[in-house]
């Protein structure tokens, strides 16, 4: 029942917060010492993050916050402060431990770049702040938090800064996010001045809309849930606003794994997980995220099938990967989004970072330009390997688990987002099986001399695909711990023989379509490409949603600018200048004797003023 | 230790007496003319953090008050009844205090006006006049901030204006005359119109006798807001037989004040369409100037707004709430789409500040503590952001004598440093958390928000388009390919970093601490919202 760790929780993210501070201010003298600062910093909050979970997992220890007054405006005050609770102590054990692999990672794929201090800077920066986002206990805080993940995600999609895909991508990821932060806003804001109170703790929010229902009005209630939802929607890479997420691939592999993969993009879904009660009270915004979802789910894997980069596969499948837990989230099982959250940060992480050691082998991204590195890399290719089967769902792997949590929850909610979420767990089987035999398999090219990547990178790789692989017993349908434990609820899903079933076979004929095409060669790789180019063209075109949004919003921005700047040039200024020498004429004629430029400005001043009076005064007078 | 000493005069006048040395100097000696003027500049800065230290907003405003009589000017009497009326004299007061709305002010200016002497190292002719004027604007503003007279405020208020028009007519760019004239031009018509305005206030809501024989009318702010706040006062009492015929403040004229001041102050904020002359002066005056114009002149036009035309109008502007709320809303849009597509950065810098001025007037058409909290904090956290943001257009000027954002790219590679704080900067103006820009925008469209949902959701795009303003910008000169000529670029010397780095660690520390402002404002609207409300309620 000790809560000796929880209270100590706020060092968490001050560990890489001084990191950060440290690589700041001694600046780039630090080199290779300033990395393990970082590393070691993330470690000490790895250590602190497991202390707090035993913890929590000895006793039911009582959930712990502590806040502190920020501004007092009146009799209102508005408060910082962390709270941690079994959700939160779970994110922050990911987070740390995800971070710190990373952090071990770059070590050696950053080696040699003359800015990794600012590097490892920018990703203690990150650190800090997505784990105060975790451990915020009302909804300003987090939102602080938030926003300042969403920085150093920018900073680190663009850390190489004179690429213009690069800037290009760092500018995208800031923007389209954004337009989900001011739903985010809107919805703080709507909060403030309907909650009893101005309260935006999330206890009070759970008050409120779970036992005290019926305190804000459910059109009210629907409006602030699907505000909320606007921020995860752009946090997490969901429809209509994902654009910005494979774009964000731009920035170094390490980041894609940490930032676009395991923990931020993963905070649209934990938000939603927090402040669930609001959608819980709002029918229509479940249906709406579970649809959404569902969509995403089935719509990012379809493009994924398609893209030849491997960081962009990776990265649909990671918004896909994102509509599932959203999913789970809109059929109401939140342990089933968290849990797929868990497993899929460690198989995700694991993916990227082997597609980083591919990357930093070959120097190439693009998959048909790869082949038969599985000899040569084959440390990397076992554990991606692993990765790739807890992705496509193969039991007993984890990712087999959590998605069979979703799909188990979909089908008692609403059959066809069963069916939608198993069409698109085929999708995610074959596009793996592509990527995996592209690369791995098959005659090594031609003048690539690959070799594997040195042991700080590939232990990063052990340990996650060790993870990857038994971190999905937590939570089986025969052992519901890990529910129980995140929610304090029992029965939450019962095993489905069928769902287990399904699930396992549409990811084995995923794979095995794969197999067929890209290895034994009896399916023709151009067998669709053939028949229905226009499909293909689309697919690879990604819908042509980035030329949409370039026609609808971007152009037609640009154009109201142009046009209200000429506005501004020739009618708002136009009247002044018009006015202006009108009024000076009439001055010069009166004031020959002068001539003094500022005395004749006066005298227009004055005449101008007399107008002006007249013109005011009078209407009021007469 | 200060405590009998009248700080606030000295804060005013430090730096006309440094105004006086220069001229005493050797013109040439452009090293004892800029020494002389940091000193008098920095002065003031040392009063003014001591007066905020000891200043017990608890305690009362009333605490660093001076009061003495000015001008005393006799009036005739003859039209009234022998033995009537013994005087009747027009009094203008030398009344300096300071409150939790002037406070910020003065620190904002104390600490602006010493990062802009230091940035004015790039100030390359006619350094005695420059510093002249320049120390003589700094007392204007002073006064501006501290007066609590109606007319000395409008002297000061005019002392500003002058000096300023010759900052930017002698040292500015290419286009410097025409945008000194404009400058002038809109600053005169404000000017003439708040003198109208305050002369209708002095005849009315100024009138106030003692014992009914000695007759005044006076400016002084006190005066003016206890007899606002008597309903047995003449101003207030409409009767045809009251002894005093005119003196009664119509609602006619009440209006007519209203809009005059409202005009006025709107001219300096600047308000949609009163805005070109800004646009002018943010491109072609020195950065150093723009340093204080953007970042404290502007402000004078939202101090205006609320210590005279919220305060000694409050019904007027709550019925017209909503329509400062709708010109704040097209102040925010107008300005952030506008500062999206322009090609000098200094243009998007000016319709930013177009665009973030909005924001201010949202907070005071909110009528909540939030909102004018939420103004004035912007006003302060604006202040700073654009200060710094030119601070270092005046660095990369010298350097790369362009700022067209075309011709700029890949800066960082040679200037990190600048690069960096530009960054930051760019991210303050955008409205990050943890970073001041934030708190302002947030306590304003918090305060909106209660009365106003539509209006403040429509406004809160603005930040969206901030996002796109900025980082287009930015990462248009910093990211990117370099051009080949910028390859030997310099980064900031000490003389550059020492101010970017203290306006930098201001902007942090109001974002991460913003009580240190919002306690001290606390007790400047307590009282005088109650008393609008119980008003308006009554």
């Amino acid at each position: 029942m000790s809560t000796f760790f929880a209270e100590h929780a706020w060092l968490v993210p001050v560990f890489p917060f001084a990191a950060f501070a440290i690589l700041t201010a001694m600046g780039k003298g630090l080199k290779r010492t300033g990395a393990w600062i970082g590393t070691i910093a993330t470690f000490a909050s790895f250590v602190l993050s497991l202390c707090i979970a035993a913890e929590r997992l000895a006793g039911n220890s009582p959930d712990y916050s502590n806040q502190f007054e920020w501004i007092q405006v009146g009799s209102l005050q508005l408060h910082a402060g962390f709270e941690v609770t079994n959700l939160s102590t779970l994110m922050l054990v990911v987070v740390t431990l995800v971070g710190f692999l990373v952090n071990l990672y770059s070590q050696g794929y950053m080696k040699n770049d003359e800015r990794i201090s600012t590097f490892f800077a920018y990703v203690a920066l990150f650190t800090s702040s997505m784990l105060a986002l975790v451990l915020s206990d009302n909804l300003l805080t987090f939102y602080i938090f938030w926003e300042l993940v969403g920085v150093c995600s920018f900073l680190l999609v663009g850390f190489w800064y004179q690429k213009p895909e690069a800037k290009a991508a760092a500018k995208k990821a800031f923007i389209v996010t954004r337009i989900g932060d001011l739903g985010l806003l809107i919805a703080l804001l709507l909060l403030f001045w309907y909650m009893p109170g101005h309260a935006l703790d999330f206890t009070a929010l759970h008050n409120v809309f779970d036992t005290q229902s019926g305190t804000i009005s459910e059109g009210i209630t629907t409006l602030i849930a699907l505000l909320i939802f606007l921020g995860a929607v752009g946090k997490s890479g969901q429809f209509p606003l994902h654009v910005w997420l494979p774009d964000a691939m731009e920035g170094p592999t390490p980041i894609s794994a940490l930032i676009h993969a395991a923990t931020m993009v993963a905070a649209g879904v934990f938000l939603v997980a927090r402040t669930f009660d609001i959608f819980e009270a709002s029918q229509v915004a479940m249906t709406t995220v579970a649809i959404i979802g569902a969509f995403t789910a089935i719509f990012a894997a379809t493009i994924g099938l398609a893209q030849n980069d491997i960081k962009r596969i990776l990265a649909y499948s990671t918004v896909s990967q994102l509509g599932y837990m959203m999913l789970a989230l809109g059929v109401g099982s939140v342990t089933g989004a968290m849990f797929h959250l868990f497993t899929h940060a460690f198989f995700k992480a694991l993916l990227f970072l082997g597609a980083g050691s591919v990357i930093h082998s070959v120097h190439t991204q693009d998959i048909r330009e790869m082949g038969g590195l599985g000899k040569k890399m084959k440390i990397t290719a076992w554990t991606f390997g692993l990765g790739a089967l807890a992705l496509s769902g193969i039991p007993p792997f984890s990712g087999f688990w959590s998605k069979d949590a979703i799909l188990t929850a979909a089908l008692d909610d609403q059959p066809i987002l069963f069916i939608v979420g198993a069409i698109a767990a085929f999708f995610t089987a074959l596009y793996m099986a592509r990527l995996y035999f592209l690369v791995f398999m098959g005659k090594p090219r031609e003048g690539q001399h690959a070799k594997e990547s040195p042991s700080v990178m590939t232990i990063p790789l052990i340990v996650l695909a060790i993870l990857a692989t038994v971190s999905g017993f937590v939570e089986t349908p025969f052992n519901g711990w890990f529910g129980h434990w995140l929610t304090g609820d029992e029965t939450e899903h019962g095993a489905s023989g069928l769902v287990m079933v399904v699930s396992a076979a549409v990811g084995l004929l995923g794979l095995y379509i794969g197999w067929l095409m890209y290895v034994k060669g009896s399916i023709r790789r151009d067998a669709v490409s053939s028949r229905a180019p226009g499909l293909v063209t689309l697919l690879e075109r990604k819908y042509y949603i980035d030329e949409l949004y370039h026609w609808l919003f971007v152009k037609p921005l640009h154009g109201l600018g142009k046009a209200l700047e000429l506005f501004d040039e020739y009618v708002v200024d136009g009247i002044v200048r018009l006015s202006g020498y009108t009024v000076s004429g009439i001055g010069r004629l009166n004031s020959r004797l002068q001539n003094g430029q500022v005395q004749a400005y006066a005298l227009t001043a004055l005449i101008g003023i007399v107008i002006l009076i007249l013109a005011i005064a009078g209407r009021r007078f007469w | 230790m200060l405590d009998n000493l009248p700080v606030l005069s000295l804060i005013t006048f430090t730096p006309l007496a440094g105004a006086l040395l220069v001229l005493l100097l050797p013109g040439a000696r452009t090293n004892w003319l800029r020494i002389t003027a940091i000193i008098f500049t920095v002065i003031p800065l040392l009063l003014s953090l001591w007066l905020f230290a000891s200043y017990q907003p608890s305690l009362g405003g009333g605490e660093y008050a001076e009061h003495s009589t000015w001008l005393q000017i006799p009036l005739n009497i003859e039209f009234f009844n022998p033995g009537e009326v013994s005087t009747l004299r027009l009094e203008f007061d030398y009344n300096l205090a300071v409150d939790g709305i002037s406070m910020p002010m003065v620190l904002l200016t104390s600490i602006i006006s010493v990062m802009s002497v230091l940035a004015s190292v790039h100030i390359r002719k006619r350094w005695k006049t420059y510093y002249f004027l320049f120390l003589l604007l700094l007392t204007g503003i002073y006064g501006v901030f501290l007066a609590r007279d109606l007319i000395l405020f409008f002297v000061f208020f005019e002392v500003t204006l002058i000096p300023m028009f010759f900052l930017i007519g002698i040292w500015g760019y290419y286009d410097r005359e025409k945008a000194a004239t404009r400058f002038l031009i809109y600053n005169g018509l404000g000017s003439a119109a708040m003198l109208l305005s305050f002369l209708i206030i002095i005849a009315t809501l100024g009138f106030s006798t003692t014992d009914g024989m000695n007759l005044a009318f006076s400016g002084n702010y006190d005066v003016l807001l206890s007899n606002l706040a008597d309903p047995n006062a003449f101003a207030n009492v409409d009767s045809a037989n009251s002894r005093y015929l005119g003196i009664f403040l119509s609602d006619n004229a009440r209006w007519t004040a209203f809009v005059l001041l409202l005009i006025a102050f709107g001219i300096k904020i600047p308000i949609f369409p009163f805005h070109t002359w800004m646009l002018k002066v943010h491109t072609e005056a020195p950065p150093a100037v723009v340093m204080i114009h953007s970042g404290i002149l502007l402000k004078m036009g939202v101090y205006g707004l609320i210590r005279f035309v919220l305060f000694l109008f409050p019904d007027q502007m709550h019925s017209w709430a909503t329509t400062l709320a709708v010109f704040g809303v097209i102040n925010i849009l107008y300005g952030a789409i506008l500062a999206c597509v322009q090609r000098d950065f200094k243009l998007v810098l000016a319709y930013s500040s177009i665009s973030h001025m909005g924001i201010v007037l949202l907070g005071i058409a909110s009528f909540e503590e939030v909102g004018l909290q939420g103004a004035i904090f912007q006003s302060v956290s604006h202040g700073l952001i654009s200060a710094l943001l030119f601070l270092i257009v005046g660095s990369l000027y010298e350097r790369t004598n362009t700022t067209q954002l075309s011709e700029l790219g890949g800066l960082a590679k040679t200037l990190p440093f600048m690069s960096g704080i530009l960054l930051i900067a760019g991210l303050a103006s955008l409205g990050l958390p943890g970073l001041s820009g934030f708190v302002g925008e947030f306590l304003s469209f918090m305060g909106l928000f209660g009365s106003m949902k539509i209006l403040t959701a429509i406004g809160v795009l603005g930040i969206l388009f901030a996002a796109v303003y900025v980082l287009r910008s930015i990462l248009n000169m910093t990211y990117g390919p370099m051009p080949e000529t910028f390859a030997n670029l310099k980064d900031a010397r000490f003389v550059e970093a020492f101010p970017m780095i203290t306006l930098a660690a201001f902007i942090v520390l109001l974002g991460v601490y913003p009580s240190i402002l919002t306690d001290l404002m606390q007790h400047g609207f307590n009282g005088l919202l109650e008393q609008i409300q119980t008003r308006m309620g009554g």
